[in-house]
């Protein structure tokens, strides 16, 4: 194995523009420590939905690598983050994706601790033990209506707020504080995690791979734009469309415009509300609403997908029927955990308003045939013969602006 | 009140009958007839000592170890919980 940390400032220096990354990008544990600390350690990672702990005591908790979090909701429905490790001797706390708790104890030798962080019982101490310098270590937390992010950096990067303020108001028709969770879906995919972010950034291998999915969507929205007469038809009829769906929302008082900071923000993002085929109403098989209660006050089907990417580990497709979610979380150099998560109306009845199945069909599909991808180009990174190749212009432009930003915000976590 | 004042608590697993004696604890009971129980804080806290209580009514002063849908679905916290009546308690 190469020793790539002290390779990396001259691996990240050479990256061409427009080329996928080289191998040790997606395979040396070195370089996958270090996007943990660089990437993971100080940036906005999207974790959860508020949903999951809508109650005071519901606490959550989610590794991303070797960072441990727990998420609780507090006595005044304020959400609070810590580091999932007693201050005693370094048990974990919260064992399970979710637990309804009074006081956050350890489980080895009863440590309490409020759901404010604070040490409140440590039980064989002596009378001097300072209980007010053992408290949990806290992180940053935040919710964009609804979708919690945490930064495990001493400092968060200060552009959450203009993400929050942009993307707020798209999100927010779509109700998300008053939805419950329907289904969620872990899966472990069979490569790095930059590889599941790239193959999510294009829509290049979606007509071949994703037969269910293409039922609904349209590669174009998702940065696929060749040339040739037939495609440049369907980009018009796709046009037409887009600019149908925005000027109806609009109407509506619904933001729709594509907003893109994907690569010239530290904490990068992207939006846009987004046709849909033929019925025009959700990403399932019959592009009909899957869930007859629709979201938030919304009277309207036809709303399209409000398709919303955060840099660097999450993407969301928001209709007026049901929400999808999905956090990649990086398990080893060579495995990743994507948690897909689907929200419906809280009060929709499975089996009345919604058919689970029919629910979870599409993303189901598709995201099986997306790690059966990543696992392909894992299969091939690793192996001799491996050399960068080159992006489409045409279909890969958003692929380009992940490699871009991680890129950058790898090398500016070296210098600083 | 009489010689033995105070009400009975059945610890239904111990299969054990005990006195508690006015004013004490659930746990406090436990300990004095010989019963061991998980405990730490004792103060209502930790919820190393919740237990579920079958039958019977307790003034439980608790510290926030322990939420209104746990109590609700009979759960105590038998370090800060005494007895209003008798009771059997899953232990």
């Amino acid at each position: 194995m190469i020793d790539s940390t002290q390779k990396l400032p001259g691996l990240l220096a050479r990256r061409a523009r427009g080329m996928t990354l080289e191998a040790p990008f997606y395979t040396d544990a070195a370089i996958f420590h270090a996007d943990l600390d660089l990437i993971f350690g100080r940036h906005w990672i999207f974790v959860g939905v508020e949903p999951e702990i809508a109650e005071p005591g519901d606490v959550m908790s989610v590794d991303i690598g070797n960072h441990a979090v727990l998420i609780a909701r507090d006595d005044d429905m304020a959400l609070q983050a810590f580091h999932n490790v007693c201050r005693h001797r370094g048990a974990r706390l919260i064992e399970s994706r979710h637990e309804s708790v009074g006081n956050i104890v350890c489980p080895y030798h009863q440590w309490t601790y409020g759901l404010d962080g604070g040490l409140r019982h440590a039980g064989c101490m002596p009378k001097d033990f300072h209980t007010e310098r053992h408290g949990l270590r806290k992180l940053h937390v935040r919710s964009l209506e609804g979708l919690i992010f945490v930064c495990l950096g001493e400092e968060a990067p200060a552009d959450f707020d203009e993400m929050a303020r942009v993307v707020g108001t798209y999100v927010a028709p779509h109700g998300i504080a008053r939805c419950k969770v329907a289904y969620s879906e872990d899966i472990v995919e069979p490569g790095n995690w930059k590889l599941t972010m790239e193959n999510n950034r294009e829509c290049y291998h979606c007509s071949a791979a994703h037969p269910e999915l293409t039922r609904s969507i349209f590669a174009e929205g998702f940065g696929f734009a060749p040339v040739g007469a037939a495609a440049e038809a369907q980009a018009a009829r796709f046009a037409d469309m887009i600019g149908d769906l925005h000027a109806r929302c609009e109407l509506r008082g619904i933001p729709s415009g594509e907003i893109d900071h994907l690569a010239d923000r530290v904490t990068g993002f992207r939006t846009e509300r987004l046709p849909l085929e033929d019925a025009g109403e959700s990403e399932t098989l019959d592009t009909r609403v899957a869930c007859r209660k629709l979201l938030g006050d919304l009277s309207e089907t036809r709303l399209g997908a409000l398709s919303l990417w955060t840099q660097p580990n999450s993407w969301h497709h928001f209709m007026s029927d049901h929400i999808v979610t999905f956090a990649v979380l990086p398990l080893t150099p060579e495995t990743s955990l994507l948690r897909t998560t689907w929200l419906v109306h809280q009060d929709a009845v499975e089996g009345v308003d919604y058919d689970l199945a029919n629910l979870t069909a599409v993303w189901h599909a598709t995201n099986a045939q997306d790690s059966a991808l990543v696992g392909k180009a894992a299969d091939g990174v690793r192996t001799s013969g491996y050399r960068p190749g080159p992006y489409s212009a045409d279909t890969e432009g958003l692929v380009e602006k992940f490699c871009a930003w991680y890129v950058d915000r790898m090398q500016a976590g070296l210098a600083g | 009140m009489s010689e033995d004042a105070g009400f009975t608590i059945r610890f239904a697993v111990s299969a054990r009958d005990v006195k508690c004696a006015p004013g004490s604890t659930v746990l406090e009971a436990a300990e004095a007839a010989g019963i061991k129980l998980p405990f730490s804080c004792r103060e209502g806290m930790c919820a190393t000592c919740k237990s579920q209580l079958t039958s019977g009514q307790v003034d439980m002063q608790h510290k926030g170890g322990i939420r209104p849908k746990e109590i609700a679905a009979g759960k105590i916290l038998v370090c800060c919980s005494r007895p209003l009546s008798d009771l059997v308690v899953e232990r």
